[in-house]
């Protein structure tokens, strides 16, 4: 399994992102139950991209326009509206 | 009327859910406010053809987005984010028979500890800001974001297979520069 690691972590980073075929996932399974290092990186990946998504969650949902903007869209619309 | 109501409504109903949307994607007030602003006035220009197959927020959104990718796109070519695909990160991190030149350790941490702690979202951003600009661009998108891969791939004019031999650079390079900034400064489980 020389080679391995190194392509284990690009198919575990890619089953991230895409279906992998039956033959790669069965290669990243097999490569995971014999090697402890993959398993961890590929949990950190996971826990770091969970744990980014969790962040940016709960960053936006405090993020609301100010009343100038909201002002300044309102009359923005108002203007197209009456050209038109 | 058309089935897309009254565009007075439009602000009020979704105004905040799209400077949101914007914001996350574009970290920028002015930006966000003004691609606000576009999206609203190309919806009243085009509300005619709105044929009420989806929510009016789905149908803005839908515009938004493109304005985002545009946005994204021109970003890109001004100023020449380019990385060269020969040269491959990655293997420093293995030796030359691929095995892990360093063992990653295992991480007991959750999600939601790691979202609650303020030192957490710095260390992140700091260890985000060392990777290469379009690494940081496609990771910021991908895995922040969860902008799906479609999407990535067109705001970036990359391929699928672009995309994930950047994301596999970005995670290792991620993974190992947290594992220093965090457990190494004494955060360990």
């Amino acid at each position: 399994m020389n080679y391995a690691c190194k392509e284990a972590s690009k198919l575990a980073s890619d089953s991230l992102d895409r279906r992998l075929s039956l033959r790669e996932r069965l290669k990243l399974k097999i490569h995971m139950l014999m090697c402890g290092k993959c398993k961890n990186s590929n949990k950190t990946m996971e826990l770091i991209r969970n744990t980014a998504a969790l962040i940016s969650q709960s960053r936006s949902g405090e993020i609301r326009l100010t009343d100038e903007q909201r002002e300044s869209l309102r009359k923005a619309l108002e203007e197209k509206r009456d050209n038109e | 009327m058309s089935k897309a109501g009254d565009p007075k409504d439009w602000l009020n109903d979704h105004g905040d859910y799209l400077y949101r949307f914007a914001m996350s994607r574009v970290h920028n007030e002015d930006l966000a406010s003004d691609m606000l602003q576009d999206t609203l006035l190309a919806a009243w220009k085009g509300h005619e053809n709105f044929k009420g197959q989806s929510s009016v927020r789905t149908w803005l959104v839908g515009i938004l987005k493109h304005k985002i990718i545009d946005h994204i796109r021109a970003e890109i070519r001004a100023r020449n984010l380019a990385e060269a695909v020969e040269h491959d990160p990655t293997s420093a991190f293995f030796d030359s028979d691929g095995r892990w030149n360093e063992a990653p350790r295992a991480w007991k941490e959750n999600p939601e500890d790691l979202c609650n702690s303020e030192e957490f979202h710095t260390v992140l951003e700091t260890c985000i800001k060392t990777l290469p600009e379009k690494q940081q661009l496609v990771f910021r998108m991908r895995d922040l974001i969860g902008e799906d891969t479609e999407t990535v791939c067109k705001a970036c004019d990359i391929t699928s297979t672009h995309l994930h031999v950047l994301l596999h650079r970005a995670r290792l390079a991620l993974r190992k520069c947290l594992e220093c900034e965090w457990f190494e400064r004494g955060h360990k489980p």
